[in-house]
């Protein structure tokens, strides 16, 4: 059964019947949409039987799509190649449960159901779809197409500062995928398909990008000859992915976003959307340029090391919940950025790690702060006091969130933080990549994170009861609040508590990695 | 010369109308339609439209019936028919075509059905002109054409954007009939494909020559709106009636990018020319590209917005010209296809709302996309293909285009091709700032209270709905177009 296909193409296939569908059934458009979530938890759990841990890249779809002849040039063939390994294949479980979650934070959404629920839906596809796709211009696609429902999402239901925060999106994100789309174009002019002798054909597909014995002799971007233009290219790849990430200093655009976003926006948006950068990253920065990766190390290592502190600094200072919680992402996908550069096999499992870990924290902080939101239309900190004692559910949840997401032992975030760790500080002497002052200094932003959360705690939970906005009732979670935050708690104590059924699936990735290096035969000690 | 010794053999000319029987149904055509105006009444115009839309249509058939594979000189000479000249001819009378379906929906006077007719036919004959007799005479068509039908819409500023065009354009014309006299002082022939022209060339290389090919180039770059000859254009875009500048916009334009491409492959002298054009080409498409996109960010109506656009566009379509190779100019002819699409399909859903309500701002747009959605879904659709986003066929001819910048710079080495590359692709991110403008307020403002819902005619969202399938189509399967356009071989 075609399953990647599957999940990436019935919601964009729905979206469009249900464009078809007139706008007054608004019941119609959130069960149509929580339908083809439930489809695709479904597809998913058949996956999980037919997923083998250790089997590399499986499901693979290829087919034909474009091949047009360039002349004097060759051939240019790109494909419809998906498939799934052990990197990507978590980040598609993850997608799956939190578009699925996003949709029920959505229900109570009223201005114009069916364009919402059908830009959600495309949404859908393209996330699914560019963790999937191995064909550089296949994901590019989707990578862009994830733009445009992004942009009309948070456009016309976001907050009121909405229309600039979705400009400002658009453009920062499009600027990283134009210097992907320089680095594309001039890679797969650069590559040959090992699958044709007798004629040139300049392939997309990623896989043979990753051997430098397919690079055409003599080519811009062959390590025999091109000098200093690979790591031009690794420097322009990495940029474009790392404001997708966010990494400082390119993360400006992500604050204003996710404050502006409505909640299931925001869940969409920090859960999935910033792992495509650290996706990105492991898929086709580090493995095409390992060259560029090992002479960029201690800057990705820096950039990744400053994003911890300078996030968790922000948060620090941060007034309004979603913005601190925004702030708390930056700094949590730093961690990613550290442990990727270490290119240990413990730094690369631990960002990947990271990533689901992540995916699943953040989430249910989102959906905290819009449970608040929801009730009072505020998000200022000291507005709140002594919430604790009214709403007792909700706080319960909150603490769980946010220890979650502080790295306390037992959930999962303290698996990928403490699994970078290891590979961070290994480094130096396994391969010579981060230095070791790097991961002390980056112990800080666990002291930081730590801090902002257990203050919030203090200021807006514990005390006096107070809220200073206007509110109709303060009720504790409703059914369908519970029916989010409930799942994303127990996953989020069980990868905490039995790290194992995740890492089976992520460790044969992280062990292949790090021998790139020396199967490429560049020496990784300077 | 050639043209006084055509005029003594008769059994040539009859012999070649054969070859453009196409144009011969378009001035029968325009008879027709001459006749027919004076009897039919004013709100008849569809019995018009129908019949010169037959006629395009019947012109389009012959052109892919009788596809020329192989250069055949007709004329004496002046006129030749190849696969270069016979795709954009398909392509003038598509864009001419479809700019009638767009008036269809307004009442448009006999006059703009003959003009636009009249310009498709300059158009046609221009791409197979090889002589520069047969350009001046065909480019002229196209332009005292242009001139009156930017007049339309009959008040002072649409008067004042016509003043303005004729103006300009008479100056260009003056150029291109001195660079002319120069050129055939030099090398005495008119022919430019010829050998004569050729060797005189490759043996006098004098600075003469240059300033000759200098003068016509302007004159050529004018029509298609490069920086620093667009000057014209935002004034006519703004002023005349959408369809016209739809038309405007598309047809005149890719006419001159035709004759530029044979005109530059002439001086290019196979490569034996002292000046390296692909640097002059690439440095005026750098221009074109950044001015017009700048120039666009600050604009507040849309037409004149999209006037800018198309002058940043010209830049894009020049791009693959400046590589000089078979590839690049592949790639251009696709991204010409496209052009045309993308640009008729914005003015098309611009001319929805115009008919409707008047938009002098952008901000008139304000919650509109709610009212009327499948013009304003056909707008952004039009827009993103225009920045070059997927999933639009504009991507596909971005890309197309900038990798053949990009191999003839790894081949040549020539930095300013590089330059191209990069500079072109950032103001992608420039141009989505100004695009996204109307989309922006499309859908993120809110409705003004009190706007009644647009009634909208079956045929007129059918014209959208196939120009927006055409667009996504051409990026699913690209290779339909394009293994159509590989077999195209001879240029000059």
């Amino acid at each position: 059964m075609p399953y990647l296909s599957l999940l990436i193409f019935i919601p964009v296939i729905t979206a469009l019947v249900a464009l078809l569908i007139p706008a007054r059934y608004t019941r119609v458009f959130p069960w149509l949409t929580i339908g083809v979530n439930i489809i695709q938890v479904i597809l998913f759990v058949l996956m999980l039987f037919n997923f083998h841990a250790d089997g590399g890249l499986q499901l693979v779809e290829k087919h034909a799509w474009i091949s047009l002849s360039l002349n004097n040039w060759g051939q240019l063939q790109a494909e419809y190649l998906v498939a799934v390994d052990g990197l990507s294949f978590p980040l598609v479980g993850l997608s799956v449960v939190i578009m699925l979650i996003a949709t029920i934070s959505s229900w109570h959404i009223l201005k114009s159901r069916k364009g919402y629920f059908a830009l959600l839906l495309i949404l859908n596809g393209a996330i699914i779809g560019s963790f999937c796709a191995l064909d550089f211009l296949l994901f590019y696609v989707f990578f862009e197409f994830m733009l445009l429902p992004m942009f009309f999402l948070i456009g016309i239901w976001g907050g009121p500062k909405r229309e600039y925060a979705s400009i400002k999106f658009f453009l920062y994100t499009l600027l990283g995928s134009i210097f992907i789309l320089i680095v594309m174009i001039a890679l797969y002019l650069s590559v040959q398909s090992p699958e044709n002798s007798n004629e040139v054909v300049h392939t997309f597909n990623v896989l043979h990008m990753q051997n430098l014995e397919n690079f055409i002799p003599g080519s811009w971007l062959d390590a025999a000859s091109s000098g200093s233009w690979r790591l031009w290219a690794f420097a322009l790849l990495f940029i474009g992915f790392a404001i997708k990430l966010p990494a400082v200093p390119f993360h400006t655009w992500l604050p204003d976003a996710h404050v502006e976003a409505p909640t299931a926006i925001s869940v969409v948006l920090a859960a999935l959307l910033l792992k495509i950068g650290g996706y990105g990253i492991l898929r086709f920065v580090y493995p095409v340029f390992p060259d560029g990766a090992v002479y960029f190390s201690d800057w990705v290592a820096g950039i990744g090391v400053v994003s911890i502190i300078y996030g968790a600094l922000n948060a620090l200072a941060s007034k309004d919940l979603k913005r601190l919680i925004a702030y708390s992402s930056v700094s949590h996908m730093g961690f990613v950025l550290l442990g990727i550069a270490s290119a240990t096999t413990e730094g690369i499992a631990g960002a990947v790690y990271q990533m689901v870990s992540h995916g699943i924290i953040s989430a249910m902080l989102f959906l905290i702060a819009g449970v608040l939101y929801d009730r009072t239309h505020d998000r200022i900190i000291e507005n709140y006091s002594g919430l604790a004692s009214q709403m007792k559910h909700y706080t319960a949840f909150v603490l769980i969130a946010f220890f979650a997401s502080l790295g306390l032992p037992g959930f999962s975030g303290f698996i990928g933080e403490v699994l970078i760790f290891f590979g961070a500080f290994q480094s130096q002497s396994l391969n010579n990549l981060v230095p070791m002052w790097m991961p002390i200094v980056a112990t800080l932003g666990l002291l930081l994170g730590a801090a902002y959360y257990l203050w919030t705690i203090q200021r807006m939970f514990f005390g006096p009861f107070a809220v200073r906005a206007n509110f109709a009732e303060l009720n504790d979670l409703t059914t369908r609040e519970y029916a989010m935050l409930l799942p994303l708690a127990i996953m989020a104590l069980l990868f905490g508590i039995l790290p194992q059924i995740l890492l089976d699936y992520i460790n044969p990735f992280a062990e292949s990695f790090p021998s790139m290096w020396f199967s490429l035969g560049i020496n990784a000690n300077p | 010369m050639q043209i006084h010794n055509a005029m003594h053999q008769p059994a040539s000319i009859t012999s070649s109308l054969a070859f453009v029987i196409p144009e011969i149904i378009l001035v029968v055509s325009i008879c027709i339609t001459l006749v027919l105006g004076l009897f039919l009444k004013q709100n008849k115009s569809a019995v018009l439209v129908l019949v010169t839309g037959v006629a395009m249509l019947t012109a389009i058939c012959f052109v892919a019936w009788n596809w020329p594979h192989q250069p055949e000189p007709i004329f004496a000479g002046t006129l030749r028919t190849d696969d270069f000249a016979a795709f954009f001819r398909v392509l003038f009378l598509s864009g001419g075509l479809l700019t009638l379906f767009i008036s269809l929906q307004k009442e448009s006077a006999t006059e703009s059905v003959i003009l636009i007719q009249a310009i498709v036919l300059g158009a046609c004959l221009l791409a197979m002109s090889m002589h520069f007799a047969t350009v001046l005479v065909s480019l002229e068509l196209v332009s005292l054409s242009g001139y009156v039908l930017a007049s339309f819409a009959f008040n002072k500023s649409s008067s004042e954007g016509s003043m303005k065009y004729f103006l300009m354009g008479s100056v260009a014309t003056a150029c291109l009939v001195y660079g002319v006299s120069l050129i055939y002082g030099i090398t005495g022939t008119l022919d430019f494909s010829s050998q004569q022209f050729v060797d005189t060339l490759i043996q006098s290389q004098s600075g003469l020559i240059l300033i000759a090919a200098f003068f016509i180039l302007a004159a050529v770059l004018f029509k298609i709106t490069a920086v620093p000859f667009h000057l014209w254009a935002p004034d006519v875009y703004q002023s005349a009636p959408t369809p016209v500048v739809a038309f405007l916009s598309v047809v005149p334009k890719l006419a001159g990018l035709a004759l530029f491409i044979k005109i530059v492959l002439a001086f290019n002298l196979f490569g034996q020319a002292t000046l390296d054009w692909r640097v002059v080409i690439a440095g005026i498409s750098i221009l074109s590209i950044v001015i017009g996109n700048l120039s666009a960010l600050a604009q507040t109506n849309p037409k004149r917005m999209l006037a800018y656009s198309s002058i940043a566009q010209a830049g894009f379509l020049l791009a693959g010209v400046a590589t000089l190779d078979l590839a690049g100019i592949h790639a251009t002819m696709f991204y010409a296809v496209v052009f045309l699409l993308m640009n008729l399909l914005a003015f098309t859903a611009l001319h929805f709302f115009e008919k409707w309500k008047a938009l002098p701002t952008m901000a008139h747009f304000a919650g509109l996309g709610r009212v009327a959605f499948i013009p304003a879904s056909a707008l952004v659709i039009a827009l993103v293909a225009l920045t070059g986003l997927p999933p639009t066929a504009g991507f596909t001819a971005k890309l197309l285009v900038f990798s053949s910048l990009w191999s003839a710079w790894a081949d040549s080495d020539l930095t300013v091709l590089l330059i191209l590359f990069i500079v072109g692709l950032l103001n992608t991110v420039i141009a989505l700032y100004f695009y996204l403008k109307i989309p922006y307020y499309l859908f993120l403002k809110e409705t003004p209270p009190g706007t009644a819902s647009i009634k909208i005619s079956f045929t007129g969202n059918l014209l959208v709905i196939i120009l927006v399938i055409a667009i996504i189509w051409l990026f699913l399967n690209p290779g339909l177009l394009m293994g159509w356009i590989n077999r195209i071989t001879f240029v000059l």
